[in-house]
C-alpha cells in the first residue's frame, strides 16, 4: 500500500487524485511548501490581484472550516470550490467534503461548517448523498453542539418542494445543537449572484479572529465576485437532426449532432447545457394578455431571456402584489395557491387575469430562462468536432392546453440542420469510464442510453479490453429501438459484449430493464464481483429506484444473502463508486 | 449427386428435420430478423419473415433495421374452427398481431405483424385451443381445403373428414415444432433414421409446396383445378357418397417473361373408393417426392412433373403405390366457384350464414363496420362452428334455431353483411403490399376502389347484377388464382397490371393475357367496349368469359402449355 497524501474525498476526479498523489507522495517538504505558496498566490490573483500569501504563516494562523456540498449535477460542488477559495483568503484552512463521503466523525470534529445542498427529484436529496442524508436525519446522527453553521440551498421554484433539502439540513443541524451563524439562502436556478453574496457575508461573520492581523491574510474585494456571470455559452451549428422513432411511434426522440469550431473538451459522461428559445406563439400570447401586443423588443427578450412557462407560488404572489388582483390574493390567502398552479403555467395566470403589466412587472414575475442539460451521446475520439445529444420531446396536456417542453420542443420542432444553438459544456466528473481493462455494466432505458453511446464509442476507439454490457429499454421494439443499427454493429465488432433489451408495449405483460436484469442476475452479480462498474442513466422517478432494488434482490438471490446483507453489498458498491447514477 | 440440386435441398438436408438454428435465432432479441437459412426453414413451421414495406424508406436514416415481423398462417383442415378457437384467433390478432385477421384463399387465418419476441406466445396460445401452424407453408402438404358451403350436410361432412384425415396423415412428424415453439423436450434429431422420423417425407421432404383440396359438385368453391392434388365427391342417385375422382397437376404460379413457367389446370386421374382415398393421397405425394424436379424450384411443382412424365405414367405409378388401380373417372359437373351468401338451411334443420369479408381482411374500421368485434361477439354466443371459405369469406355454420335471431342482431349491430354488388362479392385480391415481399403492385388495398369503378360502368349498362369474377394479385404467383378469373389483374409494377380474360366461370378453363402493363384508365378504357358488346349481344345465361371468347376478343386457353400462346387482343389483330 503506497502512501496517498491526497484523500479520495478531495474535490478531484479519481484520475486527478491518482495524478496528484503520484507527484505529491514522493515530494520533499520544501517542494510542498513552495507548491502551497504558489497555489495560494494563484487564488490571490484570481481573487483580485492582492499579493501572494506567505504560506508558512498563513497556514500557522488559519483555522479549519468544513465546506460540505450535496450535489447531483455539480452546481453545489462548484460553489463549494468558490467558497473554499474565498475562505482561504479570509485565513481559513477550508476542507471540502462531498456529503456522499461524510462520516459522523467529520461532523463532530467540525467547528465551523458551510453547507451547500441541492434538492432533486420531488424534494429528494441528490442520489449520491441519500444514505448520508438518512444518517443525518436519523437517530444515529451525532450531536453537533457548538458547531457554527450556515446553509446555502440550490433549487428550482418550479418544484413544489423548493430547496427542501437545504431547508431540512438547516433545521436538522440546529436541532442537533448547532448554531446558525447566518440565515439560510435559497437559490433558484439563477443562483450565481445570491450564492456569491451568501459566501461573502457568511465568511465575514464567521471569519477567524486573527483576520484583524492584516499581515497574515489576504484582503479580497468580493465586489467582482458579486456580479458573477456564468461564462457565456458557445454558438454551435446543427449538423444533424433526426427523429430516431419510427413514423408509427407515439414518441419523438431527436438525435441532435452539433458541430463546434473552437475546442470543446468534453468527455464521455459529461452533459451539455442547451439554451432554448421560447415558442414565439407563446410569447405573443403573453404580450397580448399583458397589453404589449406588437412590442417586438420585449417579444424577443421574452423568447430568448425569460422563463415564460414556469408558474410558482412565488410568481403568483408577485403577480398578486403587482396588480392587487383580489381573486389571486384570495387564492393565496386561502392557501389554494399550490393546488391552483399544479399543471398550470404563466400563460394560464395572465389569460385568466388579463391586465396591463409594466415591462418591469413582467420581468419581476418571470425569472431568467435557464438552460437544460443533456447527456452527451458521442465521443470525441469518434466525432472530433461534434457533440451529440439525444432529446425526448416533452408534450402533454393539462387544463385543456397542449403543453410543450421549452427546450425539447425547441430542439424537436424549431431546430433544423444548419441552425445555430447556444450551448455550454456541463462536466460531470462523477460519471466517468473506469480503467480500460475494467468491465462496465450500463443501464440506460430511453434517453438514458445517451451517455452509453459515448462510452461505447470511447472504449471502441481506445480498444479497451474491459467488456461492455448494455441494458436498453423503451416502448416498442419496432418503433422505439434507439440507435438499433449502431448497437448491432457494436455487438458485431465486440465493443459491446452483451446487450439486453426490454420493451414495455409489445406484449400484454410489460417488460422493463429491471426485469431483464433479474433474468440475468447470475451473470450480473458475477460481473460485479469481477470488479465491473455499474452505471444507471435516465428516469429518476421510478427506473433508478427499481433498478437499485432489483440489484439488491439479485445479490440476495444469487449469493443467498439476507436482505440487509444484500443491501450492504450494493452500498459497498456505491461507497467504492462502482455504482454510479446520472438520473433526471 | 450428379446434378446440382436447388439450394433449399441442401438446406433441408442439413436442417436436422427442420430445426436449423431457429432456437438460437429466436433468442437473439436485438434484431427482429432470423438467418436466411432459417427464413426458409421457418416456412415449414407456418411462418414467413416479412418487413413492413411502407416503412422501408425511413428506417436506415433513423438508425433502425427493417421493420421485421412474422406472417403466421394457421393450419385448419377444411377451414373449420370452433367458436372457442375463433376467440383465440381474435385475441392473438389483437394482442400479438396488427389488430386484424386475414382470411386466406385457402380457408385459413393469417396473422400479420407478429414480431419475433411475440411469435412463441402466439403459437402457444394457438396450441391452447389445439391449433398449430406446422406445414401451413413449406415444401410439404399444406392446409387441406374442403368444400365449405355446407348445405348438403352429409357429403360436406364426408369431404371435411377426408380433408382432415389427409392433413393429419401427411403431416411432418419431426419434433422440431414442439421443441422450438412449445418448449417440448428435445428429441435429438438425426440419430434415428429418416424412416422412423419422417416415414412419408424422408429427410428432404418434398421438392416444393404441395396443395390438396376436396370438392363437392356442383360447387367448385375450392377451385379444384388450381391444386396439386384434388378429390371430387361422386354421389349416387341416392345422394350417397360413392367415392372420389382424383385430380393432379393444378397450379397458378408463373414468372413474368418466363414461358417455361405457367399456370395449369389439374387432370382427372380416375376414381377411387372412400376407403382408399388416403392411400391415393399418400401415393400421389410420394410419387411427387421421388419424381419431382429438385434441381429447379421454378419447375418443381406437381404440374411440371405431370407435364414431363405424362398423365398416364402418373395414373399407373400412383395406382401401383396405392396398391389399388384407379377405376375410370365418374362423371361430374361444376357450376361455379363462388360462395352462396346469406342464410342457407342445412339438411339437419340447422342453418348457415355466409358473410362477405372484402378480401378476407377482418378488422374494425374506425367509424365503419366493426367486423372484428362483431365476429368476436358472435363467437361468444355461437353454438355451431365457423368455416372459412376459399373465397376469403366466412360462414357462421350450424346455427341452432334458438341462436339465429341473436346472430342476425349482432350482424346488423356491427355492420357485418352478406350484401355486396355481384361483381364485388365475386372478387378476390391477394395480400400484396405492404407485407408481401414479392409484391410488384398493390392488390388488397387497391382492388376495392377499382371494383367501385367497375360497378359504375356495369350499372350504367344494366349489368349491375351480372356475376363476373374479378381477381387481382400483386405479382404473377397467383395467390388469388387470377388466371381462373373472368377478368384477372396481375401486377407488373407500381400501378401497372397485366390484364387476363376468358377463364371459365366454373374454374375449368384458364384465362389468356389480353393487355400488358396497363394502368387503371387503360384497363377501364379497354374493357368498356367489351362490356357494351356483352350488354347488347350476350346469349341468355352466357358468362362474360365465354362471351369474350365467342366474340373472338381473346383466344381460349386449353391448358398450361398454351397459356402463353395467341396472347393479346385477337379481334383488333384480325381487324387490321
Ligand atoms: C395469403 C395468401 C393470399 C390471400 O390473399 O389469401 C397467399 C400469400 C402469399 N403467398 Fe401464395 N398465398 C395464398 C394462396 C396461394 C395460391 C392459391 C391457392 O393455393 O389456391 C397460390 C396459387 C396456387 C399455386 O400454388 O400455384 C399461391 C401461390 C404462391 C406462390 C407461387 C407458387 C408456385 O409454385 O408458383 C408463391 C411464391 C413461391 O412459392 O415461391 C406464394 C407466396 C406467398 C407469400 C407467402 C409470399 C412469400 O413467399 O413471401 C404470400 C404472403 C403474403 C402476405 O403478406 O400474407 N404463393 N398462393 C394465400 C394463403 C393461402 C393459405 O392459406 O395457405
Ligand atoms: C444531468 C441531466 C441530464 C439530462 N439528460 C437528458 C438527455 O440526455 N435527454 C433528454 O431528453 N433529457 C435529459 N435531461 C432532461 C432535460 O434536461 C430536460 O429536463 C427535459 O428535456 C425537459 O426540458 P424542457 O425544457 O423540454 O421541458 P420544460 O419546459 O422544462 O418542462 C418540463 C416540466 O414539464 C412538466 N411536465 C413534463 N411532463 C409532464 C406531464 N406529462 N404532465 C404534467 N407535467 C409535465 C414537469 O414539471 C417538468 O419538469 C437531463 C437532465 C439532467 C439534469
Ligand atoms: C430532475 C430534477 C429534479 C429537481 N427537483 C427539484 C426539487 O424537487 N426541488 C428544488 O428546489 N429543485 C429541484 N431541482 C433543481 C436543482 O436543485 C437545481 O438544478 C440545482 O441547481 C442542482 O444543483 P446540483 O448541480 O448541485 O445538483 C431539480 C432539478 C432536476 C434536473
Ligand atoms: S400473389 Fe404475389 S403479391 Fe400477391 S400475395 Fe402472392 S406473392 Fe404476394
Amino acid at each position: 500500500m503506497t502512501y496517498r497524501p491526497i484523500p479520495s474525498t478531495a474535490p478531484f476526479s479519481e484520475e486527478d487524485i491518482t495524478l496528484l498523489n503520484r507527484v505529491i507522495a514522493p515530494s520533499s517538504p520544501i517542494q510542498r511548501a513552495w507548491l502551497a505558496g504558489f497555489l495560494a498566490g494563484l487564488d490571490a490573483q484570481a481573487g483580485g490581484g492582492a499579493q501572494a500569501a506567505q504560506p508558512a504563516r498563513a497556514s500557522k494562523t488559519s483555522e479549519p472550516l468544513t465546506i460540505l456540498f450535496a450535489t447531483e449535477s455539480g452546481n453545489a460542488e462548484k460553489l463549494a470550490a468558490d467558497a473554499a477559495k474565498a475562505a482561504r483568503k479570509k485565513g481559513f484552512k477550508p476542507n471540502i467534503v462531498d456529503m456522499a463521503d461524510l462520516t459522523p466523525e467529520d461532523l463532530t470534529k467540525a467547528k465551523k461548517l458551510l453547507v451547500i445542498a441541492a434538492t432533486w427529484g420531488e424534494g429528494d436529496p441528490p442520489s449520491r448523498v441519500v444514505h448520508t442524508y438518512e444518517m443525518l436525519m436519523g437517530d444515529t446522527a451525532p450531536r453537533v453542539d457548538g458547531l457554527q453553521f450556515s446553509v446555502l440551498s440550490l433549487g428550482d421554484t418550479a418544484y413544489v418542494d423548493f430547496c427542501a433539502i437545504g431547508r431540512n439540513i438547516d433545521e436538522r443541524l440546529e436541532a442537533l445543537g448547532g448554531t446558525r451563524v447566518a440565515d439560510r439562502v435559497d437559490c433558484d436556478l439563477d443562483f450565481a449572484a445570491p450564492a456569491a453574496g451568501w459566501i461573502e457575508s457568511t465568511l465575514e461573520i464567521i471569519a477567524p479572529a486573527q483576520t484583524a492581523d492584516a499581515g497574515h491574510v489576504i484582503e479580497v474585494d468580493f465586489g467582482a465576485r458579486q456580479a458573477v456571470v456564468p461564462d457565456a455559452p458557445a454558438e454551435l451549428e446543427v449538423v444533424d437532426h433526426i427523429n430516431l422513432n419510427s413514423s408509427r411511434s407515439d414518441k419523438e426522440t431527436i438525435h441532435l449532432a452539433l458541430g463546434f469550431e473552437d475546442e470543446m473538451a468534453y468527455e464521455p459522461g459529461d452533459a451539455l447545457d442547451i439554451y432554448p428559445l421560447n415558442e414565439p406563439a407563446l410569447a405573443e400570447e403573453i404580450l397580448n394578455a399583458t397589453g404589449h401586443a406588437g412590442n417586438d423588443v420585449l417579444r424577443d427578450e421574452l423568447i430568448r431571456d425569460r422563463d415564460i412557462t414556469t408558474l410558482s407560488v412565488k410568481t403568483l404572489e408577485k403577480f398578486a402584489a403587482a396588480i392587487g388582483d383580489k381573486d389571486v390574493q384570495a387564492l393565496i390567502a386561502g392557501g389554494h395557491a399550490r393546488d391552483w398552479i399544479a399543471g398550470r403555467q404563466l400563460i394560464d395566470l395572465v389569460t385568466a387575469h388579463p391586465v396591463k403589466l409594466s415591462v418591469e412587472q413582467i420581468f419581476d414575475i418571470t425569472r431568467p430562462l435557464a438552460p437544460r442539460a443533456y447527456s452527451i451521446a458521442s465521443s470525441r475520439k469518434e466525432f472530433e468536432d461534434e457533440v451529440h445529444v439525444l432529446v425526448a420531446a416533452v408534450r402533454y396536456e393539462t387544463h385543456g392546453r397542449q403543453r410543450m417542453g421549452v427546450t425539447s420542443s425547441y430542439i424537436a420542432d424549431r431546430l433544423k440542420k444548419g441552425a445555430s444553438v447556444r450551448a455550454k459544456l456541463k462536466p460531470n466528473k462523477h460519471f466517468r469510464l473506469p480503467e480500460p481493462d475494467r468491465d462496465v455494466i450500463m443501464i440506460g432505458p430511453g434517453t438514458g442510453v445517451a451517455p452509453f453511446r459515448a462510452f461505447v464509442q470511447e472504449r471502441r476507439a481506445i480498444a479497451a479490453s474491459g467488456r461492455n454490457w448494455l441494458f436498453f429499454g423503451d416502448r416498442q421494439f419496432t418503433h422505439d429501438f434507439l440507435y438499433q443499427l449502431e448497437w448491432q454493429e457494436a455487438l458485431a465488432d465486440g465493443s459491446l459484449a452483451r446487450m439486453d433489451v426490454a420493451f414495455s408495449r409489445d406484449a400484454p405483460q410489460k417488460v422493463y430493464v429491471q426485469d431483464r436484469m433479474w433474468h440475468r442476475r447470475t451473470d450480473l452479480v458475477d460481473w460485479l464481483e469481477g470488479g465491473a462498474k455499474f452505471y444507471v442513466c435516465g428516469d429518476a422517478k421510478n427506473m433508478a429506484r427499481d433498478v437499485r432494488a432489483t440489484l439488491v434482490k439479485a445479490f440476495a438471490d444469487v449469493k443467498a444473502l439476507s436482505a440487509e446483507n444484500a443491501e450492504a453489498a450494493v452500498r459497498a458498491l456505491e461507497a467504492e463508486k462502482r455504482y454510479l447514477q446520472d438520473v433526471y | 449427386m450428379t446434378e446440382k440440386l436447388a439450394r433449399n435441398e441442401y438446406l433441408k438436408e442439413a436442417s436436422r428435420y427442420l430445426r436449423g438454428t431457429l432456437a438460437e435465432g429466436l433468442a437473439n432479441d436485438v434484431t427482429g430478423e432470423i438467418s436466411e437459412d432459417d427464413q426458409q426453414l421457418v416456412k415449414f413451421h407456418g411462418m414467413y419473415l416479412q418487413d413492413e414495406r411502407d416503412l422501408r424508406a425511413e428506417r436506415t436514416r433513423k438508425k433502425l433495421e427493417k421493420a421485421f415481423s412474422f406472417m403466421i398462417r394457421v393450419r385448419i383442415p377444411g377451414g373449420v374452427t370452433t367458436p372457442q378457437q375463433w376467440l383465440a384467433m381474435d385475441e392473438i390478432g389483437r394482442i400479438y398481431a396488427n389488430g386484424t385477421l386475414r382470411l386466406t384463399t385457402r380457408e385459413t387465418f393469417q396473422f400479420h405483424g407478429v414480431i419475433k419476441s411475440n411469435a412463441k406466445a402466439a403459437i402457444q396460445r394457438l396450441d391452447s385451443v389445439l391449433l398449430d401452424t406446422i406445414a401451413a407453408c413449406g415444401d410439404v402438404n399444406r392446409n387441406v381445403l374442403s368444400a365449405s358451403n355446407p348445405h348438403q350436410s352429409g357429403t360436406h361432412q364426408a369431404a371435411y373428414e377426408l380433408a382432415k384425415n389427409i392433413s393429419d396423415h401427411l403431416l411432418p412428424r419431426t419434433g422440431a415444432y414442439r421443441e422450438i415453439w412449445l418448449d417440448g423436450e428435445k428429441i435429438a434429431g438425426g440419430e434415428e433414421t429418416a424412416e422412423v422420423i419422417e416415414p412419408i417425407y424422408g429427410h428432404t421432404y418434398l421438392p416444393r409446396k404441395f396443395k390438396t383440396v376436396v370438392a363437392v359438385p356442383p360447387q367448385n368453391d375450392v377451385d379444384i383445378y388450381a391444386h396439386d392434388l384434388g378429390f371430387i365427391a361422386i354421389l349416387g342417385e341416392d345422394g350417397q357418397l360413392q367415392g372420389w375422382n382424383v385430380t393432379v397437376g393444378g397450379g397458378m404460379g408463373m414468372t413474368h417473361g418466363n414461358t417455361e413457367t405457367f399456370p395449369r389446370t389439374a387432370n382427372v386421374l380416375g376414381f377411387c373408393k372412400p376407403d382408399d382415398a388416403l392411400k391415393f393421397a399418400e401415393a400421389v405425394l410420394t410419387t411427387q417426392r421421388d419424381w419431382g424436379d429438385r434441381t429447379n424450384r421454378a419447375h418443381a411443382r406437381v404440374k411440371y412433373t405431370v407435364e414431363t412424365r405424362g398423365v398416364d405414367a402418373w395414373r399407373e405409378e400412383v395406382g401401383k403405390r396405392a396398391g389399388v388401380p384407379f377405376e375410370p373417372a365418374r362423371p361430374f359437373s361444376f357450376t361455379g366457384t363462388g360462395d352462396r351468401f346469406g342464410w342457407t338451411e342445412g339438411e339437419d334443420g340447422r342453418s348457415h350464414l355466409t358473410l362477405f369479408i372484402q378480401n378476407g381482411r377482418i378488422k374494425d374500421v374506425p367509424g365503419g363496420a366493426q367486423m372484428m368485434t362483431g365476429l368476436r361477439r358472435i363467437a361468444e354466443i355461437h353454438d355451431g362452428e365457423f368455416r372459412m371459405t376459399s373465397n376469403q369469406n366466412v360462414i357462421v355454420a350450424n346455427v341452432s334455431p334458438e341462436k339465429r335471431a341473436q346472430i342476425e342482431q349482432l350482424v346488423a349491430e356491427h355492420g357485418l353483411t352478406s350484401e355486396a354488388s355481384a361483381i364485388r362479392r365475386n372478387a378476390m385480391a391477394c395480400v400484396a403490399l405492404p407485407t408481401c415481399g414479392l409484391a410488384l403492385a398493390e392488390s388488397e388495398r387497391y382492388l376495392p376502389s377499382l371494383i367501385t369503378l367497375f360497378e359504375e360502368r356495369l350499372n350504367a349498362l344494366g349489368l349491375g347484377e351480372e356475376e363476373i369474377i374479378v381477381r387481382m394479385t400483386g405479382c404473377p404467383n397467383g395467390c388469388a388464382r387470377p388466371y381462373l378469373a373472368e377478368i384477372g389483374f396481375v401486377g407488373t409494377g407500381p400501378g401497372r397490371y397485366n390484364l387476363y380474360l376468358g377463364a371459365a366461370f366454373n374454374g375449368e378453363r384458364l384465362s389468356k393475357l389480353y393487355l400488358k402493363d396497363v394502368t387503371e384508365e387503360e384497363a377501364l378504357e379497354a374493357l368498356q367496349p367489351l362490356f357494351e358488346d356483352f350488354a347488347a349481344n350476350r346469349q341468355s345465361g352466357e358468362h362474360f368469359s365465354d362471351f369474350v371468347i365467342r366474340q373472338g376478343y381473346v383466344a381460349a386457353t386449353t391448358n398450361g402449355p398454351d397459356f402463353h400462346v395467341n396472347t393479346g387482343p385477337q379481334r383488333l389483330a384480325a381487324a387490321q
